[in-house]
């Protein structure tokens, strides 16, 4: 940086020198119009910066771009700030300052003026609310069965809710679909299964699972079932892919299995349309599997590709997504990783997330967020936002800090891309927290939160007869399914 | 054993129909920690053990029980800073015990002479299941050996019957396998889904004392879910055996005990070992004690406040275990003759010792702690009145197989 402020002054001394002696000097006329070039007419909350820069653009006479015209930037209504308040055009005619909006709900302007120049040009914002208008609604909670000291997460598709409730396995509650009569204000239980534990001590486990509508068969016939087992966090784990056929959902029969000798599955995705399952597989890395076809009895050998984004002692994955043709994984221990969903060689990213252990990912658009996890230089309660390059390579943009609180568990997006969801454990600040991301996704805004004894542990996002749910895995001391609405939130 | 009031002399020989003895103690100690989360050193003023109890009997010897009352509750409601102290959600500090520490009944002797010259008894109430080693405020420290949740169980529920024959005296018991995470709570009996939690554990506990002095003791516990309250976490499977010397000579008294321990969870998934050795000679109104410790530890996710984990957690996962090896010497003076009932003991207390990482996982002292050095403190001044001799947590024919040694063996000896 040292050298290229001296390279510059040089330059500017070297430029001065020669147009005192050049001749052949056109002297502009004067600057007669300035007009708004960009930044016009944008939305954000109130007490944020702008995305866009406010730019305008002044002119002679002959509309000719005049450059060296100081331009003077002022707010005039909402209380903001403009940096810089003052300066001056470039050779194309153009002069910029950043805008960082007032607390005043509604419109907020700043006039740009030039002393020569008679009329200011006036940019005007939109302040919107920081505070939730609506709070987080929640409509139900679906209390484990007995035996089930856990309720991790839950799928939903069709209107049906597949709640992975530990030891008292895998039950099917109807919040919508209409087989039972149930909606998400009453779901209704249509049925259950509890997985055998395969050898792995602690029992079934029951943890996440991903209703396999296959696009080839047309048949909906398999529920992907995950078990947690125990394990040393950052070494060792336990646990298998358990396939289930629902083609009766009131009586689910368990038909075959995947297993991968020292080491426990944890979060899944799906590309249906080639019938492949995507499994984050915690120290045994990323896990492509074929799953076409019938499926029953050991499906292990149905394991196609199997990589350690990390390398081995520094992979231990919590989850993956496919998105935008790329396969994403977030590692507890080297971070956010773009990968090829053919080859999964690594496209991007990795070891750049130094400070904190991983969680969970989602994608939406050109942007990505991750989660983070317990202690390790810092705490893990960072939400970081990435970019996603042509290569779909991330860059991380900036970290949501969520006060009180050590985890960040589960991140998710609403299919319309408005609203982010977050689940958090640890703290005081413990429970479901939703941002609004519509303004920019670089730059997602508060807006509620719903805090809960203990924490919330998943956030699975569903939207039912027109209304969007998140569907919540409450801690452990409540273990529980919530419901909440957050239709009231979204822009 | 001090004299009780309301018409007993004795209350383990049962010569009057009733007979209570009082007791109680409190601590009021500083606390130095070098082994904090973040780096650095803690220090805090706090009182510690602060219990009444009475030890009385009914209708000659025939009926026995206890009671406690601990009130750590209010008096260190945060813990009681101890370097790789954990349990019950606390780590690095020692968790208040329950308000209600001990309440049982015994029923001595049930058979009479019908079993010769043998004692049947029968004990249920709140208080300590007969596995493992003394409670270490029975002891000669003041702080809590890391061990203490490998090494004892404590405030539940619990059946005891118990079997004394000569130098041999057998304990079989039931209990509830929850165990506490707030000073309030009371052992689960039964939850809301009507499973019955007391009688989901059990334990064995065989103890022998071949030589007058010397007891050896081994005991096998199953602990169902001990951390999920209401059933459903994983189980745990505990062995302990020790062996326990005390003699009071013409000049102090002398102590000596050697424990190992195991805890065995998720069939074997995660062992934790502890081996302690500690020491005790008593001259005049001097003490001095030393012991060693070698305990491994489970290390779990920290809440936002680094002395707390998740409870009960959200999986069966661990980030590592830690092997905390610990030299504590304890000096000690009694104030006031050790023959009066009143005690007044000023005491200091250093432990120095080093933690490791054992096995894989992410956790790394150094990276917690700053150092994998271990160094504490303690100060302070212990208050007692009748506590002297008694071994908190022994009941019915147990107890009463103790006697003649009574006077040294027991709280803060």
């Amino acid at each position: 940086m040292r050298s290229r402020s001296i390279l510059g002054a040089t330059l500017m001394v070297f430029g001065a020198s020669c147009s005192s002696n050049d001749t052949t000097t056109v002297t502009p006329n004067p600057p007669a119009v300035v007009a708004a070039f960009t930044g016009n007419n944008q939305t954000t909350t109130v007490n944020a910066t702008l995305v866009t820069p406010l730019t305008v653009k002044v002119t002679d006479a002959a509309g000719a771009a005049v450059a060296g015209v100081t331009v003077n930037w002022v707010v005039t209504s909402g209380g903001g700030s403009v940096t810089p308040a003052t300066s001056t055009t470039d050779s194309n005619g153009r002069a910029t300052t950043v805008f960082t909006l007032g607390s005043t709900v509604g419109t907020q302007t700043v006039n740009a003026s030039v002393a020569t120049i008679a009329s200011p040009v006036t940019f005007a914002a939109t302040g919107i609310s920081n505070t939730p208008v609506i709070a987080i609604t929640l409509v139900a909670s679906v209390p484990t069965p007995t035996g089930a000291t856990f309720d991790h997460d839950t799928y939903v598709r069709d209107g049906l809710a597949f709640a992975s409730m530990w030891n008292a396995g895998m039950r099917i509650y109807d919040v919508g679909n209409g087989m039972a009569g149930g909606s998400p204000a009453n779901p209704v239980l249509v049925g259950s299964i509890i997985t055998s534990a395969n050898g792995v001590a602690g029992g079934p486990q029951v943890h996440n699972s991903w209703w396999f509508h296959n696009p080839v068969t047309g048949q909906n016939k398999y529920l992907f079932i995950g078990q947690e087992g125990s394990g040393s966090i950052g070494s060792s784990s336990a646990g298998d892919i358990h396939i289930v056929d629902v083609s009766n959902l009131a009586a689910p029969v368990e038909v075959g299995f995947i297993h991968i000798a020292g080491a426990g599955v944890h979060n899944f995705w799906m590309d249906e349309a080639n019938q492949v399952l995507y499994a984050a597989y915690y120290n045994a890395g990323v896990v492509k599997i074929d799953v076409s076809g019938a499926l029953a009895g050991d499906m292990s050998s149905r394991i196609t590709t199997q990589v350690k984004p990390g390398g081995a002692g520094n992979t231990y994955i919590w989850g993956v997504m496919l998105a935008n043709g790329t396969l994403y994984a977030t590692d507890m221990l080297s971070g956010f990783w773009a990968l090829d969903p053919v080859t999964l060689a690594t496209k991007g990213g990795g070891n750049n997330v130094p400070e904190r252990y991983g969680s969970d990912q989602w994608v939406s658009g050109q942007y990505a967020y991750s989660g983070s996890w317990g202690t390790r230089a810092t705490r893990g309660n960072a939400v970081k936002v990435w970019s996603l390059g042509a290569n779909g390579a991330p860059t991380l943009m900036d970290s949501l800090i969520i006060a009180n609180i050590t985890t960040v568990s589960d991140v998710a997006v609403t299919p319309d891309g408005k609203m982010l969801v977050v689940t958090a454990e640890g703290g005081a600040g413990q429970g479901l927290y939703v941002f609004n991301r519509a303004v920019n996704p670089a730059k997602p805004v508060f807006v509620a939160s719903y805090i809960t004894p203990v924490g919330e542990h998943t956030g699975e996002i569903a939207i039912i007869n027109g209304r969007t749910y998140v569907f919540a895995a409450r801690d452990p001391g409540q273990q529980q399914m919530d419901i909440f609405d957050i239709t009231g939130l979204v822009p | 054993m001090a004299l009780g009031v309301g018409g007993g002399a004795n209350a383990l020989t049962g010569q009057a129909r009733f007979g209570i003895t009082p007791m109680a103690q409190g601590i009021v100690v500083i606390d130095r920690s070098g082994a904090v989360p973040g780096g650095g050193s803690l220090t805090e003023v706090r009182i510690v053990q602060p219990v009444v109890m009475g030890v009385g009997h009914a209708f000659g010897n025939t009926i026995g029980f206890t009671g406690t009352l601990n009130f750590e509750g209010v008096t260190m409601k945060g813990g009681e800073l101890t370097p790789g102290a954990w349990g019950e959600g606390y780590v690095d500090r020692r968790h208040p015990h329950t308000t209600i520490h001990e309440l049982n009944v015994t029923w001595n002797d049930v058979l009479g002479r019908f079993d010769g010259a043998g004692r049947l008894s029968i004990t249920l109430g709140k208080g300590f299941v007969p596995f493992g080693t003394d409670d270490p405020m029975s002891r000669p420290f003041v702080r809590y050996p890391v061990n203490h949740h490998l090494s004892q169980l404590l405030e539940r529920a619990v059946g005891i019957i118990q079997f004394d024959l000569a130098r041999f005296t057998i304990e079989g018991s039931l209990f509830n396998g929850d165990e506490p995470t707030q000073p309030a709570d009371l052992p689960l009996i039964r939850t809301d889904e009507s499973t019955w939690r007391f009688g989901d554990s059990y334990s064995g506990r065989l103890t022998v004392r071949p030589v007058d002095g010397l007891e050896l003791q081994g005991s096998l516990a199953h602990v169902h879910s001990p951390e999920a309250r209401p059933g459903g976490g994983p189980d745990a499977n505990k062995g302990s055996v020790s062996a326990r010397w005390q003699k009071q000579t013409a000049t102090g008294d002398q102590y000596a005990m050697a424990e190992y321990a195991r805890t065995s969870e998720l069939d074997g998934t995660f062992i934790y070992h502890t081996y302690l050795v500690e020491g005790l000679v008593h001259r005049g109104r001097a003490r001095v004690s030393y012991r060693f410790e070698s305990t491994e530890r489970p290390e779990e996710n920290r809440t936002v406040d680094p002395f707390r984990t998740m409870r009960p957690a959200v999986d069966n996962s661990i980030l590592g275990i830690s092997r905390w090896s610990l030299h504590t010497v304890h000096l000690a003076y009694d104030v006031v003759s050790p023959e009066r009932r009143v005690e007044l003991q000023p005491f200091v207390e250093a432990t120095f010792g080093h933690v490791a990482k054992v096995g894989g996982g992410i956790f790394d002292p150094v990276t917690l702690y700053g150092t994998d050095r271990v160094t504490a403190l303690n100060i302070g001044m212990m208050v007692g009145f009748g506590m002297r001799g008694h071994r908190m947590g022994r009941y019915g024919a147990l107890a009463s197989s103790m006697g003649g040694m009574d006077g040294m063996a027991g709280m803060k000896m």
